[in-house]
């Protein structure tokens, strides 16, 4: 009977829609629309560049104009929007913002330069006496300032080598400082900028645009995360050990099948404890969602992931998501690789067993540099056997393994027709690399291998 | 760190391409009068605005157009209405000679006019009297500003029947 209904309810009009999924150039395509809209905007106010103050003005005008709008997008990109998790991925939309990011603080700073000193030589004084001039008697410009600089903040604490020296959660929470860098930086667009004093309707579309995304962010980022929470009412059912330090975490929860979630798909979890409430990490499924049940399996080396070995089952568990593009929607073609570096394998894992695939015609390669390491081993001979699926490890160091594990030759030989494969590739950041130019040294095209990388 | 520097170079491209395209030289020079009085009215946010009376008004004493060359007077031209604000110059004239000019208002809202203001006015009204007609330059850095000035002083001029 409750099969029954749970069919019924499946059927629902509204729950049974496919997910919608934006394509890259769905975003691309906008921003470019924006930043020519921006420029317009500027060449249209501008009644014409007389002399090199006037130059460096208007470059700075420019500049802070691009700034302020690339404020908005890098936003965009990270509230979290469903049909760009989904269609874009995670991990690439994360790649654009810190690509974006690192230009943006660029803008902000080539802003400020420009325009104090392109004040001072049109008011024929010298750069100190203008940026003294600038902060005082400026509307607004004081409190840009200290936005600009947390802006510059926030790039040096983002950039790849002090990352790696901080925790994950010290570098999110202090990236949070940016909301705060904005919203300050708001004011002296509208109070000092050539382009938005005298204009209205420019003032109207400007502040209509922040205000979306701002809506945005606080949908997707607060508001349904918090209705999830309630909804779902999410709860750590038991803590598996794997392998050594690898540890699978099952979570029970309500109509889960409303998240509509994929194989391949991770969330940001928060399991409720008293060491563990304020970080949220993501971790892919490693098993195909159920309505009642999730998966995840984590290997166990960060502070972090080490407690979750300690979860008490009945522990509450907050989950955002389902987020990340690593899923059937990327297929192109019949045959299939999936090829998996270390704990990579975690999303491969469920994709190896719901990935629509005839027998003969879905291949998995799970890379590890020793036995210890593997986990699934049971699981994944039972899918490959059922599914007349394929399954190769190739496990050991490289010295071991005599050269590169994943060489083109290697991959041939166990896949004599691989560019007739699409390629699923998952892995710490190093193997899929040079796994991907591997692939593609094998003939295989670029849009055919998909990837994810798990370090944000 | 390649993308770095192709992010950087094409961005500086981009900047003095779009730049350059808005790049006029300063408007006029002395000899080139026609240039000169073209940009004086292709200023694109004003029109001439029709406060006759008020300016006429604030002539002071000796402000008739039929009275002698050889007197001292004072016209004071059109208000131009510029995209930062009123801009209004005052000519005092003696024997048809500009002697003095000075402006009745200037846009000052915000902290940037005033500064601009502060080293754009003494220019042009010593332009002006150089140049003893409203074919002057335009001030760099203060575009807006100089093109309601020159209207205004021809304003004036056209008033004085100079």
């Amino acid at each position: 009977m409750t099969t029954l209904d749970e069919r019924a309810a499946v059927r629902r009009p509204g729950t049974d829609r496919r997910p919608v999924r934006a394509r890259p150039e769905h975003v691309l395509i906008p921003i470019a629309l924006g930043v020519i809209a921006v420029l317009a905007l500027w060449w249209h106010d501008t009644p014409a560049v007389t002399g090199f103050g006037d130059w460096l003005t208007n470059a700075g005008r420019i500049t802070g104009l691009l700034a302020g709008f690339a404020a908005v997008v890098l936003v965009a990109l990270m509230a979290r929007i469903p049909a760009l998790e989904r269609g874009v991925g995670t991990d690439r939309l994360a790649r654009w913002h810190a690509m974006g990011g690192r230009y943006m603080v660029g803008l902000v700073v080539a802003h400020a330069l420009l325009i104090i000193w392109g004040y001072a030589v049109t008011a024929h004084t010298d750069v100190v006496h203008q940026t003294g001039t600038l902060l005082v008697s400026y509307p607004d410009v004081l409190m840009a300032t200290v936005a600009g600089l947390l802006f510059v903040g926030v790039g040096i604490v983002s950039a790849r080598a002090a990352r790696r020296r901080m925790r994950y959660e010290t570098w999110y929470y202090l990236h949070f400082y940016t909301y705060l860098a904005i919203a300050l930086a708001f004011a002296h667009q509208f109070a000092t900028g050539a382009d938005f004093m005298t204009d209205l309707a420019a003032r109207v579309l400007w502040a209509g645009l922040y205000i979306v995304v701002g809506v945005l962010l606080v949908w997707y980022r607060f508001v349904m995360p918090v209705r999830a929470a309630f909804r779902y009412g999410m709860r750590v059912e038991g803590v598996y050990r794997e392998a050594p330090g690898v540890v699978s975490v099952w979570v029970r929860g309500r109509h889960l099948d409303e998240l509509r979630a994929e194989a391949g798909q991770f969330f940001r979890w928060r399991f409720l404890t008293r060491d563990l409430w304020w970080a949220s990490n993501p971790y892919s499924l490693s098993a195909p969602p159920r309505p009642d049940m999730l998966r995840i399996t984590v290997k166990t080396f960060g502070e972090h992931s080490g407690a979750l070995s300690r979860l008490r089952p009945g522990t509450r568990v907050f989950a955002e998501g389902p987020y990340g593009a690593f899923t059937a929607g990327r297929r192109r073609r019949r045959k299939v690789l999936l090829l998996a570096g270390g704990v990579g394998i975690t999303p491969v894992r469920a994709l190896f067993e719901t990935l629509p695939a005839a027998p003969g015609d879905l291949t998995l390669v799970y890379r590890a540099t020793d036995w210890s390491d593997v986990v699934f081993q049971e699981e994944l001979r039972r899918i490959a056997e059922i599914r007349g699926a394929t399954l190769h490890y190739l496990v050991g160091s490289r010295r071991d393994l005599g050269g590169d594990p994943l060489s083109p030759a290697v991959l041939t030989r166990i896949l004599p027709d691989l560019n007739a494969h699409d390629v699923y590739l998952c892995g710490p950041d190093g193997m899929v690399n040079a796994a991907k130019a591997s692939l593609r040294r094998a003939g295989v095209p670029r849009r055919h291998i998909h990837h994810e990388s798990f370090e944000f | 760190m390649k993308r770095a520097i192709l992010a950087i170079l094409g961005t500086a491209a981009g900047l003095v391409l779009l730049l350059s395209f808005k790049t006029h030289p300063a408007s006029s020079s002395g000899t080139a009068a026609g240039t000169g009085t073209g940009t004086g009215t292709g200023g694109d946010t004003a029109a001439p605005a029709p406060s006759e009376s008020s300016s006429g008004s604030s002539g002071t004493g000796s402000g008739s157009k039929k009275s002698s060359a050889s007197t001292t007077r004072t016209v004071t031209g059109d208000t131009v209405d510029t995209r930062w604000g009123p801009v209004q110059v005052r000519v005092t004239l003696k024997s048809g000679k500009i002697t003095k000019v000075e402006t009745v208002q200037v846009p000052h809202e915000n902290p940037r006019d005033q500064e601009i203001n502060s080293f754009a006015v003494p220019q042009l009204n010593q332009e002006a009297l150089a140049a003893q007609n409203a074919q002057i330059d335009t001030v760099s850095g203060a575009t807006v500003t100089s093109d309601g000035y020159i209207r205004s002083l021809q304003s004036a001029l056209d008033k004085a029947g100079t």
